[in-house]
Order: structure tokens, then sequence, then C-alpha cells
């Protein structure tokens, strides 16, 4: 008697929170759940959008595997962005947080304006960078020609186009560095006096106390930064239009041209699933590698 | 308190909660029903319609906007509601809106032709109401308003590329004027001319692309696949084609050109090279009519002449206009329809001529154009009675997928990585990948 009145509360607390959270529930299915479905139907079909969509079966997959020169490049040069990107935000990022961290007066001027260019839209920031790095009259090259030493055509020329565009990520690590340092303020001081009180020095600290305790938030900015890279778009929309000779040809680029240009909505469609499977397969390699190099306070190793 | 009160206590007040939500959704939806019944009402009198526009050098917001109440002080039981959008977010709402069947607007530019087929048909009202089509240039009445046999939308505007020269650079250089009949080969003569990288000035821009007027001049086999879409053989890889090329590598290393990068740089977003033509750095561009009156508006002394080509060979030019139409979900479409001739008629084509900077698709009324006698006029409309470019693009939709895919070959000149010889093979290492790209395109994009 007792327990079925318990669970008879607990049945309607039950439904109380789904009443509760339905707007979200409706919200999710709707532009979430519905527009995944479709894009998977979808890509099993060839559709112009104007058109009713007709079912092809595994064409579009097939297509792009194994004749689709396009696919592989675009592919390949967006995975070389993140082997090029992804380090400099990382490492960068990190650098300007330990900066950042230091007691010195006026230091929260230096992280507001470390901070803006995070807050500048992506077009302006290509804009100013076509700038930077115009070959004959940009501010980069000027000063290299001071120093005796001529600039190459950066975004201008195949091999440096792709290296000039992940160099833009410097302007990004400014976003990045105040997650690290949320997570360099959560290690407890008392670490860094027992360490100092032990003798130990202050590189010892950095790779002994600083790194381990600043996994988690490592962890974090190695998915978020990592996905975040295969997303380029802009910098190849508005400064190289994909060239020169495809140099720059990123996969979310063929992606909208094929999609919104040539409105290859189906085709379009399985090449955003199987861009989505390849950051979903990194996301999960990266967590399985986690379990090794990510330390948890609190947790306990031993066990 | 015990734990059972407290839930109670809980459960009460997610009912008040509940209630107050369900009271909230209620009240809402009895307003959104009664504004719904107003305006229901307040349509028996007046029908609105919903017109999506942008605005550009031709056309600004505040001329559309006062060609709009023009309208409707002629219209009573007509009103306008325009909604001004970017070009690229109304594609994409015009897209989605197409797509989806929902949300379209009664009247707009039909500007892509995947769109065509959601226009409505309009030759049942045409002839009802007996409207005079011949009143349009025949060349834009043909290229923008037929489609799968049926009239879907008027043409507005007309619009063309040309060259614009700068006559105080040409005197400078001491050199004659460009004619008519001038060629490819007179062209690069000419920019090496005027050219003077002392002083910052070239003599021509970069092209953009290859396929539009100048290589079409180069002749009839000079086509990204033949005319019935089926072989790329023989027409990407033709001698004619090879010509262009070659003359564009030629271009690229006169020493004539600035940089490509300077192009890049210089230039805003699809103004092309119109900004360095304005600053007085170079001596011919490729412009159009746009450019063209804000060239008079600052003075400038140019001319204007068609692009060039080959020797006897007919010339082709980069013209358009913009195809206006009404969707065929539109739950006005008689309305639409007065609007629709009223505004790509006579009446709203001089409106926005007279006000701002469009010219008309219509030949009478454009004869009116205030500057009509000048020799620039002269000079555009002369280029309009070229064959148009668009005929062979309009009815080739896999055309720009096909060019994309040989974009390297461009570059390749561009960047200097090949030499004059090896263009021939270049064309002809790039048929196979082209004919595959013209096969899968003409599954989606149509012949």
């Amino acid at each position: 008697m007792k327990r079925s009145k318990r669970s008879a509360i607990d049945r309607r607390q039950t439904i109380d929170a789904y009443v509760c959270i339905s707007p979200w529930l409706i919200g999710f299915l709707i532009f979430t759940i519905m527009p995944i479905s479709f894009t998977i139907y979808y890509s099993f079909t060839r559709w112009t959008i104007m058109e009713p969509p007709v079912w092809i079966g595994l064409k579009n997959y097939i297509f792009m595997f194994t004749k689709d020169p396009i696919f592989w490049q675009s592919l390949k040069v967006t995975s070389l962005y993140v082997v090029m990107s992804l380090p400099i935000i990382i490492i960068f990022g990190l650098l300007l947080a330990l900066l950042l961290n230091l007691k010195i007066r006026g230091m929260n001027l230096y992280r507001t304006l470390f901070y803006i260019p995070a807050v500048i839209s992506g077009v302006s920031v290509a804009m100013l960078w076509t700038w930077l790095l115009q070959p004959d009259v940009g501010m980069v090259n000027t000063l290299l020609d001071l120093v005796g030493i001529k600039g190459p055509g950066w975004f201008w020329d195949p091999v440096w186009a792709l290296p000039s565009v992940a160099s833009m990520s410097v302007w990004k690590v400014g976003g990045s560095a105040v997650i690290y340092l949320a997570g360099l303020q959560n290690i407890p001081p008392q670490l860094y006096e027992a360490a100092r009180i032990d003798g130990a020095g202050r590189r010892q600290a950095f790779f002994k106390i600083t790194i381990p305790l600043l996994t988690p938030t490592l962890f974090f900015q190695l998915i978020i930064q990592m996905i975040e890279c295969f997303k380029v778009f802009t910098e190849a929309f508005v400064i190289t239009k994909g060239g020169p000779l495809k140099a720059t040809y990123f996969y979310l680029l063929y992606f909208y041209e094929e999609g919104f240009q040539h409105f290859n909505t189906g085709y379009a469609s399985a090449l955003i699933l199987v861009l989505v499977t390849v950051i979903m397969g990194m996301t999960v390699f990266v967590n399985y590698t986690s379990k090794r190099w990510v330390y948890y306070a609190g947790e306990d190793r031993a066990s | 308190m015990s734990n059972q009160r407290k839930c109670h206590k809980m459960q009460r007040w997610q009912m008040a909660i509940a209630f107050a939500l369900v009271f909230l959704f209620a009240v809402s939806f009895a307003f959104a029903a009664g504004q719904q019944e107003n305006q229901a009402a307040g349509a028996e009198e007046t029908v609105t319609l919903e017109w999506w526009t942008w605005d550009s050098e031709e056309y600004d917001e505040a001329s559309q906007r006062a060609m709009a109440k023009v309208f409707e002080e002629t219209h009573p039981d007509i009103k306008i509601n325009m909604i001004l959008m970017p070009v690229s977010g109304f594609e994409t709402k015009m897209t989605t809106a197409l797509g989806s069947g929902v949300g379209g607007p009664d009247v707009t530019f039909f500007s892509i032709a995947n769109w065509y087929p959601k226009a409505l048909p309009l030759d049942d009202l045409i002839e009802r109401d007996n409207f005079d089509t011949s009143i349009y240039y025949d060349a834009f009445w043909k290229t923008k308003t037929q489609f799968d046999g049926k009239t879907i939308g008027l043409p507005l505007g007309v619009g063309a590329q040309f060259i614009m020269y700068n006559k105080d650079l040409f005197d400078e250089a001491g050199v004659a004027y460009p004619e008519d009949d001038w060629t490819t080969a007179d062209y690069l003569e000419i920019a090496r001319k005027v050219a003077n990288p002392d002083k910052k000035i070239w003599g021509c821009e970069i092209l953009k692309r290859p396929f539009r007027a100048i290589w079409f001049n180069h002749g009839e086999d000079v086509r990204l696949y033949s005319p019935d879409s089926k072989v790329v053989e023989g027409y990407l890889n033709s001698p004619g084609s090879q010509q262009a090329y070659e003359w564009f590598y030629d271009l690229m290393r006169s020493g004539a050109t600035p940089s490509v990068s300077d192009m890049e740089t210089l230039s805003s977003e699809n103004t092309g090279p119109v900004d360095l033509f304005m600053a007085g750095r170079l001596g011919m561009a490729t412009l159009n009519q746009g450019h063209m009156l804000n060239a008079v508006k600052e003075g400038m002394n140019f001319g204007v002449v068609r692009e060039p080509g080959l020797e006897g060979g007919e010339r082709y030019v980069n013209a358009w206009s913009l195809m206006v139409s009404i969707w065929e979900g539109s739950e006005n479409p008689d309305e639409s329809w007065e609007f629709l001739k009223w505004y790509v008629g006579p009446e709203g084509q001089k409106f926005l001529m007279d006000n701002a900077n469009l010219f008309p698709s219509i030949g009478s009324v454009a004869k009116q154009y205030k500057d009509a006698d000048k020799d620039y006029v002269q000079g555009f409309l002369k280029v309009l009675e070229d064959t148009n470019v668009a005929i062979w693009r309009g009815t080739h939709p896999s055309g720009s997928k096909v060019e994309s895919g040989i974009k390297d070959l461009w570059d390749k000149i561009q960047l200097n990585l090949i030499s004059r010889s090896d263009i021939k093979a270049e064309l002809d290492a790039l048929v196979p990948a082209a004919q595959l790209t013209l096969e899968e395109a003409k599954k989606t994009l149509g012949k």
C-alpha cells in the first residue's frame, strides 16, 4: 500500500518534470531531431529543393568516395587546416592565459584588450588580414622588406595560402585564453605553496601542478576548437574563394557551393553527414585517449 | 514540515504554474485569432501585397518606396508591403519559401533559374488584359520571361558590361580611343601603351573568369560544351578556346595589369575594377551602366565601347535584365498582376529611370532618358544590340558547375605556373573531368 502510493507520487513527479521541460523537448524535436532526420533522408536522394526528392539509395555516397576528386581535396585541405590551426589555438591560448594570470597592475585592461578580437565579426577579421598579408602593400611584407626579406604571396600563393589562413587562428586565441584562465584560477594556491616549501621550482610547479590540473580544460578546448577548425568557412569564402588552385578549398565551402549555389541539396546533405561522422569519430577518439591524460580532482588513479 | 506535506506544497505550486501557462497560451491564441479576424475584415476593402526586393545602383530603397507609394495612390484598393533585404539573405529566404511552399512573397525577382518552376504562368493574364509585350527589348523578352514554353515574368531594367576607357589617360599616353570593331590584339596593345607602372597606372584589369563575352567572341566553338549539352570535347578544348586562353596568358604577362592580389584587395566585393577605374588608375575596365552613371556624377572624362573580338567575328555582350514574377502560391494573383504590370510596365520603369538609375527594358521609355543624346548612353544602347551571352547561359544551367570545375587552369595562368605552350595540353586534360561534371550536373540542374 505504501509502495504503491510512493510509486504514484514518483510517476506524478516524472510527468510534472516532463511537462516542465516540454517546451525545450518540443523545440529540440522540431529544430534539432527533425532537421537531422531529414538531412539523413535527403542524403539518399537527388533533390534540388524546388522538385520533390528522388530516392537514389547510396549513389551520392558512392560518387563522393569513388568519383569526386573535389571531395577528397576539400577533406584533405580541411584536415591540414585542423592540424596547423589547432596547435596554434591550444598552445598560444595557454601561453596567453598564463600571462593574463600574472598578478600585475592593469591586468583587467589587458584581459579585455586580448579578448576584443574574439567579439569582432569573422568577415571584418578576414578583410583585416587581407590587407595585413597583401603581398605588395601589406604591413607584413612591408616590415619583411625593411629587413631585406622578400615576403611571399600569402593568400595568393598556392603554397602559402593554407598556412596564411591557419595563421589567422592567432586572432582567436583571446577567446581560448579566457577559458584557460578560468581553469588556471580554479587551481588551489595551497598546492603551489606546498610545492614551494618542498623546494619545487617554477618549471616543476608548471609541469607537475598546473598542466595536470588544467587537463580537463585542455580536453574541453581540444574538442571544442577541433570542431570549430573543421567548420572553417568564412576565411576562404571572403578572402580566397577556395583558391589558388583549390589550396584553401575547405569542406564547408564545397558544401555551401553544392547546397546553396548549385542547389544540389541531396549531395550536399551527404557531404555534411560525412563531415559530422568525421568530427564524431575524432571526438570519440580524443575522448577515448582522455582516460590516459586527463586528471580530474578527487579522482583516484590507483583504483 | 513532513516530506509528504512538502511534496504536496510543491505539487500545488507546479499546478499553479501549469494553470498560469495554459491561461497565457489561451489569451495569446484568443488575441491572435482576433487579429486575424480584423485582418480578414480589412481584406474585404484592400489587399496587401508582399513585395520582396533589394536595393542596388539602379534602384535604391527610397526610390522603390516612393514608387510603391505612387502605385498605391493610383490603386487605392491595393497596399504594398515592401520588404527590402540583402541579396544573399533574399536568395536563402526565397529558396526556403519556394521549396517549402509557405511564406513566399506575392511579387519579387525570380533571379535564380532553379526558382522558375515556382513562378505563376502569366500568359492567360497577358491575354485577358491584352497587355502589349512587344514594348520590351526583344533580346530580354526572349531570355528573361520564358520558361518551359510559358511566360513567367516581365523584365525589369537592362544592364550590360562594356569597356569604359579613361580619355585623360589615353590622351596622356597619346593613344587613340578604341572603336567598335577593335580586336583582342588591339586591346592588348592599347593596354600596354596606356600602362605607366611608375605612376601605378595600369592599362586594364585582370578578367575575373572565362566564358563570358570576350571568350564567346573567339568563335562559335568556344563554349564549355556542345549546344545539346552532351559533349565537352571539341568545345572546352577547341582551337578558339585555346586561342582565348592564350590571349589571357599574354594579357597576364603584358605588364599592363595590376597584380592578382592588387586586384583582389583594391576592388570592393562585386564591384570588380570600378574603384581602380574611378581613382584614375586603370586605362580600361569592364564595367556596367550603373558604374557609368556614377562616373558621370564624378565628372570623369570617359568613353564607352563594346568588348573586343576577332576581326569580322560575331560580337557578344554580357547583358542582363531582372525577371520579376508572381509566386505561384500567391493568394492574390489578380492584384499581384496589377502591381507587376504597372511596376515593370512603362509607368514603374519610367519612375525608376527618372528617380533612380534604372535603364528601362522598354525602348520607348529608354528614349526619354534625360541624357539619351550623350555619347556614353548611345554607346551603351548600341552594346545591347550584340548577341547576349545569357542566351547560351540561360539554356545551359549546368554551365556554372562545369566552369567551377575548370578554374584551376585560370589560376595556373594567373600565377604563371604554366607556359603558353602547355595550354592546349591543359585544356585536353580537363575534358574528361568536365564531361563527368556535366553528366552529373545535368541530373540535378537540367540540360
